[in-house]
Order: structure tokens, then C-alpha cells, then sequence
């Protein structure tokens, strides 16, 4: 959705209120000036008034159409600064771009899901998608890692859906504290004791690159078709528009033709986890 | 082709000078080192050159300029660009800019603006410089696509070919300056005969050059070796993509007022890949020397119906590493034919 002839110029939205859900992540809850609609896994383009623009995946559900969340990891030299803002604050969003995920291929089938860190983010707004159409789905399992306890985000979330009938959410942290009463371990370690029918699943990977290539290894390793693994690729998405070249992968521009992948669309390019 | 007609070289360089009150009339004159464009009232009449390539400036900087702000409001009338003497290499050049920035739904209007409010005259070439190789790409040493006008300069006359309404409408009021003769067979085989020595001429000069596809395969089955060897020479300066007419990646600026700029940017530039967290799978400088080989003649070959390559050899005359892009090809493919 274009709200404008012009591609480069963003609209505006303003920061209702700051989240913080970890030491590192902050989700800001903006509202724009104007109806917004995305689909799920779809990005945005963030602009901080003169600072820069960044890509993020909304964490809020794509049904949501008054206001729009974004999960922010401080990692950089935009969001080190948009970490440092307040509510009342004004935003700019361009988008919303890209291919999101396609859900049409989950139903009827068993929704295995892999995220690391920040890579919750994404995942969050997809699970709001599955939630509401939860009657087409045999089942959603999430396994969630991160460092430690503290680094775990969206807690009130994970209680939320552990309620729910159909979902389970398994976490594991790299490195456990007397408090932690769930796995230790890398993320992919909650794979090893999946119930699952692999034959009549599919997987989604979102996390940082080092976590969805050992990740993706792993649900290949359990018998995934190539096919049925998607994945949120990270590249530097600065237009959004298939035209500044930065995320090229390949033929692909990752903003236009992504960021979700399925695994076989983009396994023979080179560095696709750098 | 619409239709044709001569008149004077002197009539016509006339004409062009009498259009300067309406439009700006950019065209081709011999500097110090190089020919460039400039507009006609800068330059004497005889200093304008026709039929030699070729400009240094790339065409798709009066498209799309080094540095512009992409979200100012428009100022309302803009004056009109007349390029005149462009090489038939770099109008083949606009037909991926065209793809890439005027395909819904992301029609960049700056762009836009700036094409629809040109007219092209392209010029065959009846010269070559060293590197030419335009014709090992499939593109003809003279305008075939994008141009609203073809110029021939033969013998001090201009031969004119009209290809669009736009260019028609250009042409209106030629005949104040010189009574137009319509073309006869005679006139078509001379064009025809020059052009046909210009072609000839390069076949033979780029026969060991492999082609454009056949590029693509060897690049995508080439070991590192060669590109280790060819990047040892690369600095990364970027001028092969400052002065490339296809490679237009750029970089966005923000500025208060939530403003943004579109800045000429390179894959040649360290950081150019990196994300937030630091990934970077162009951080090698080898990786970045052959990305833009890949980008040209496997990737953009594969995703754009038009050429990313059009043989224009601007990148061989301004690498200042010395790199020249098909003695590293030719020897691609005599690796390939030794196996």
C-alpha cells in the first residue's frame, strides 16, 4: 500500500507508548496518521527524523489495523538512537513491502516454528495470524531460544499461548539461571524431542543468520523438504523497492522477492547466511 | 523507423542552437582528454562531434543524478532535456534503468519526470575507441531502441530518422533553417554501407570476446583463482560503477523533515552489504570485485529482459587498477577450453 506517488516518502506515526522487554529490545507501539494494513512476515521501512530508515517486520497482529507494533533490538546506529526516544515521539513507516509468509501452505498441516532473539519479533505477528485461524491448523509448536532468562522477550505473550489449545511454546537460553525452569541449551536443542509429523509439517526459521543456518541443518536432518522450511531472510533492505541493490541475494532482491524464503529457493546462492 | 529526411550539417547544429530557448540542448564536444556533452551554448558549433564515441558522461546521470533529494514536491514546470549524440551502447543502457524504475508498483517519479521530458537523439558510431564492444552483446553500433530521433552525420549532411511523436514534434520548424530532402534508396544503402563497416569492424576487432550469456556461464563456473588474481589489482574505487550506464545501486539519506536523498552508491564500497548486527557477505574485497560480474551477466541476465552489460568499455578506460574486464573473460574462457 502506496499512500503517495512518491516511494521514497514515508508517512507518519506516532509512538503511543515504549515496551521494554528485555535489556537489549524495546517494542514501540506506534499509530499512524491513517488506517495501515500488512500481511504477516511483510516489512516496513522505520524512519527516525533525520537519524536514518531501517527494516523491521511488525510484531503486532496483521487483524490490528489502528495501530502497529515494532520490536526493536538496540544493535546499531539507527536503533541505538531509537532506543533513546520516548512516547509522543513521531515516526515515519514506509511500506508495508515484500512477501510475507504463505499461510495458504500451513493449513491442515502441523506449524513447527524456530526463533532466536529478536527474530520473536516476526514470529509474534505470525502467531497472532495462526491464533485466529487456529481451526484450519493441526497444531503450532514454538521453540524459542536466547541467551539467558532476561534476554527472553514477549513473556506475557508465551503465557498468553501456552493457554491455548493446539499451541505449544518450548524456550531453552544459553546460558540458565537458578530461576530458569526450561531447557538449557542453543535453540535447536529443542528439536531433538519434537512430537511431531515431519511428513505433514512445515517449519519457519527467524533469528539471527548463525541460528538459521544451524537451524535450517537441523530441521534438513530431521527429513523437512527443502520446500517446506521458510525462512526471514536478513539482508540490508534500505529502499524496500528492488532498486538501491544493497540486498541482493543472488537474482533475488530480498525487500521485493522476500524476505521469506522457502529453503530451496535460495540454497545454491552463495553466502545467503552472511 | 517513422520517417527521414538531410539537410545541411550547418543548418541543422542551427536548428539545435535555435531550440536553446525552449530546451537544454546537451551535445557531444571534444575536451581536453575525451568527448562530453555540453549545452550548445557553451561550445562553438564546429566543436560539436558527431558519430565518435562516446561521452564520458553515462546517460543515466541526466536520469538519475549523483546525489537528489526524493522527496521534495515537484516545482511545477520543469524545462526540457535534448541529449543529442548519445551512442546506441547507452541508449540500449536505459532499456534496465526503465525495468528497474518505472515497473508498478514502484515507479520512482523523479525518474520518471526526468524520462518523460527528454528527448533522445542517438548518433551512429562510425568510429570505435579501444574497448568498444558493443556488437559482442548483440547491440548495433547504431540506435535501434529508446531514442526519439537517429542522427547519421555523412559528408557534412545530417540524416534524420524520426522514431517517436515526441521526437516529431521536436522537429517541428526545421525547415526555417534548410529545405529537408527526403531520403532516397541512395541514402538509406550509404547510411546502411556505414554502418555495416562500423559493425564489421568490431566483430573482428572482439572475435576471442565471449558473449554476453556465454560470459555469464563462465563467471558462474569459474574457480576463485581468477578472481583472486584480477582483484589483486582493484582498490575499490567504484569508478567502474560511477561510470557504468547500467549500474545505478544508490544509497539512502535521511535529512530532517523527515526528507530523503537518493545517492549514487557502489557494491565496490566496503559496508555496502553489511546489516545491523555486522554480517557483511561482501566484506572481502575478491567477493566484492566478482559480485559485480555476477550482478551484470548471471544475475541481472536471469531477472531483467535488458542487457546489464552493453559492452560500452567505459569500466576498462577508467579503472585506474589497469583491470581489464575482458582480457579477464578471454582468459576465463581459455581456461575453460584448455580443460
Amino acid at each position: 500500500m502506496i499512500t503517495d506517488d512518491n516511494i521514497y516518502k514515508p508517512f507518519r506515526v506516532k509512538v503511543e507508548s515504549i515496551v521494554d522487554e528485555s535489556p537489549l529490545i524495546k517494542t514501540f507501539v506506534l499509530r499512524p496518521e491513517h488506517d495501515f494494513s500488512f500481511k504477516t512476515g511483510e516489512f516496513i521501512e522505520l524512519t527516525l527524523d533525520g537519524i536514518g530508515e531501517a527494516p523491521f517486520t511488525p510484531s503486532s497482529s496483521p487483524l490490528e489495523h489502528e495501530k502497529i507494533e515494532v520490536t526493536v533490538m538496540k544493535t546499531g546506529y539507527v536503533t541505538d538512537r531509537l532506543h533513546a526516544i520516548e512516547a509522543g515521539e513521531v515516526l515515519g513507516i514506509r511500506g508495508p513491502f515484500g512477501r510475507g509468509y504463505p499461510l495458504d501452505k500451513f493449513y491442515g498441516k502441523e506449524v513447527v516454528i524456530l526463533g532466536g532473539g529478536c527474530g520473536f519479533a516476526p514470529i509474534r505477528s505470525l502467531m497472532y495470524n495462526l491464533i485466529a485461524e487456529k481451526d484450519k491448523l493441526k497444531k503450532v509448536i514454538l521453540c524459542y531460544g536466547a541467551k539467558t532468562p532476561e534476554d527472553c522477550i514477549y513473556k506475557p505473550f508465551v503465557l498468553e499461548i501456552r493457554k491455548i489449545d493446539k499451541f505449544k511454546v518450548y524456550r531453552s537460553v544459553d546460558h540458565a539461571d537458578e530461576t530458569w525452569e526450561e531447557k538449557e541449551g542453543v535453540v535447536t536443542v529443542l528439536l531433538d524431542d519434537l512430537d511431531v509429523d515431519i511428513q505433514n509439517s512445515v517449519a519457519v526459521v527467524c533469528g539471527p543468520p548463525v541460528m538459521m543456518k544451524f537451524g535450517t541443518m537441523k530441521l534438513l536432518e530431521l527429513g523437512y523438504k527443502e520446500e517446506n522450511i521458510y525462512l526471514s531472510m536478513e539482508k540490508n533492505m534500505s529502499c524496500a523497492l528492488g532498486k538501491c541493490g544493497h540486498c541482493m541475494m543472488g537474482d533475488y532482491f530480498v525487500c521485493k522477492d522476500g524476505p521469506v524464503f522457502s529453503y530451496d529457493e535460495i540454497k545454491d546462492y552463495p553466502n545467503i547466511w552472511m | 523507423m517513422k520517417s527521414g529526411f538531410h539537410i545541411s550539417l550547418m543548418g541543422w547544429n542551427k536548428f539545435l542552437r535555435d531550440q536553446e530557448e525552449e530546451y537544454n540542448i546537451y551535445v557531444p564536444v571534444k575536451k581536453d582528454v575525451a568527448i562530453d556533452y555540453d549545452l550548445i551554448n557553451n561550445c562553438s558549433l564546429p566543436s560539436i562531434i558527431y558519430n565518435t564515441p562516446k561521452p564520458v558522461t553515462p546517460l543515466k546521470l541526466f536520469f538519475l543524478p549523483v546525489k537528489e533529494n526524493v522527496t521534495l514536491e515537484s516545482t511545477g514546470s520543469v524545462r526540457k532535456n535534448v541529449i543529442v549524440g548519445t551512442p546506441a551502447c547507452d541508449l540500449a543502457a536505459l532499456g534496465i534503468l526503465d525495468e528497474m524504475y518505472l515497473t508498478p508498483p514502484f515507479i520512482d517519479s523523479y525518474y520518471k519526470m526526468r524520462r518523460d521530458n527528454t528527448i533522445l537523439i542517438g548518433t551512429d558510431c562510425y568510429d570505435l575507441l579501444e574497448h568498444c564492444h558493443c556488437t559482442t552483446y548483440g547491440i548495433k553500433p547504431y540506435p535501434t531502441q529508446n531514442h526519439d530521433i537517429s542522427l547519421s552525420v555523412i559528408d557534412e549532411r545530417a540524416y534524420i530518422h524520426i522514431n517517436t511523436d515526441k521526437g516529431e514534434a521536436f522537429l517541428e520548424g526545421v525547415n526555417k533553417v534548410d529545405e529537408p530532402v527526403g531520403l532516397n534508396e541512395e541514402d538509406v544503402e550509404l547510411i546502411h554501407s556505414k554502418r555495416q563497416h562500423t559493425r564489421d569492424r568490431l566483430d573482428k576487432k572482439n572475435v576471442q570476446l565471449p558473449g554476453y550469456k556465454e560470459t555469464g556461464e563462465l563467471i558462474k563456473d569459474s574457480d576463485d583463482a581468477i578472481w583472486e588474481k584480477y582483484a589483486k589489482a582493484c582498490v575499490s574505487c567504484g569508478a567502474c560503477t560511477a561510470i557504468c550506464p547500467t549500474c545505478t545501486c544508490f544509497l539512502m539519506i535521511d535529512r530532517p523533515g523527515f526528507e530523503k536523498i537518493r545517492q549514487l552508491d557502489a557494491c565496490q564500497y566496503p559496508g555496502f552489504a553489511r546489516i545491523a548486527a555486522g554480517e557483511d557477505h561482501l566484506k572481502d574485497l575478491t567477493d566484492r570485485f566478482k559480485n559485480r560480474y555476477l550482478c551484470k551477466y548471471v544475475w541481472k541476465a536471469e531477472k531483467f529482459d535488458s542487457i546489464a552489460c552493453t559492452g560500452c568499455g567505459r569500466c576498462i578506460e577508467t579503472c585506474i587498477g589497469g583491470i581489464d574486464k575482458n582480457e579477464l573473460f578471454m582468459e576465463l574462457a581459455s581456461i575453460v577450453e584448455a580443460e
